[in-house]
């Protein structure tokens, strides 16, 4: 958790910054993904982003479910419906990234 | 269930002051920024499953309470990361000045460092906010 947590610092506030205040919800629409994703350091950038927050982020619920789980068939059984949905949407926004933009 | 209602109560009754008030906030500021997240990844991903819903996913983030919610958002990402940062400076390189009075002292200082880092940022998305949703 802490060395994705640092990591994350810089990858989650640069794309905050970039994409929340700098560019805005208002100027993102299709042509602009595409544009960016145009340039394969972009496509890196994103897919470290999904991989390193989306497992931070899961690891994360699944010890906060352990704060409030006391039996141990419980957690086990609440970490492989964790592994499923992490396992799911990033195969989901893994596919996204390398198959990028299509045409509407 | 048991166990759930006693962590509810504790969190209302125990007092543990700064220490117990970043606490909540690093783990409601970390499920949060989740549920966006695992949302956010759907969306996204509409631009090579399905084009053509990507824009109203877009329209829905364009709106008022979505763009507020947005605002909000940053300064969960923001608390999180410098509270997150303070907790594994004190871990690596102090771990011996986990005491109360710096920890109250270190606390105050997250909450100060974020809401400068935020303000910026909420400067420029509530004008962003203003001139595109009521200018």
């Amino acid at each position: 958790m802490r060395y994705s947590g640092l990591l994350l610092i810089p990858l989650a506030w640069g794309h905050v910054l970039i994409q929340d205040i700098l560019v805005g919800v208002h100027s993102i629409d299709l042509d602009y993904v595409a544009l960016r994703w145009a340039s394969l350091g972009w496509r890196i950038y994103d897919f470290f982003l999904l991989s390193f927050a989306f497992a931070h982020g899961v690891n994360g619920l699944r010890q906060v479910l352990n704060d409030y789980i006391s039996r141990d068939s419980t957690r086990r059984k609440s970490t492989w419906v964790l592994f499923g949905f992490w396992l799911v949407l990033s195969l989901i926004g893994a596919i996204a990234i390398i198959g990028g933009v299509r045409a509407p | 269930m048991e166990t759930l209602k006693l962590n509810l109560a504790g969190l209302t009754r125990y007092n543990g002051r700064e220490g117990q008030v970043s606490f909540i906030l690093h783990r409601l500021s970390g499920l949060g920024t989740l549920l966006f997240l695992a949302v956010h990844i759907l969306d996204t991903s509409n631009v090579y499953f399905f084009p053509s819903l990507y824009r109203h996913a877009i329209d829905l983030y364009r709106s008022t309470p979505f763009m507020l919610g947005e605002i909000m958002l940053i300064f969960l990402v923001i608390y999180h990361g410098v509270n997150g940062v303070r907790i594994s400076i004190f871990d690596l390189f102090a771990p011996d000045r986990w005491n109360i009075h710096t920890q109250r002292k270190s606390a105050k200082w997250t909450f100060g460092i974020s809401i400068l880092l935020w303000l910026p940022a909420a400067y420029i998305m509530g004008r962003s906010l203003l001139t595109h949703n009521f200018g």
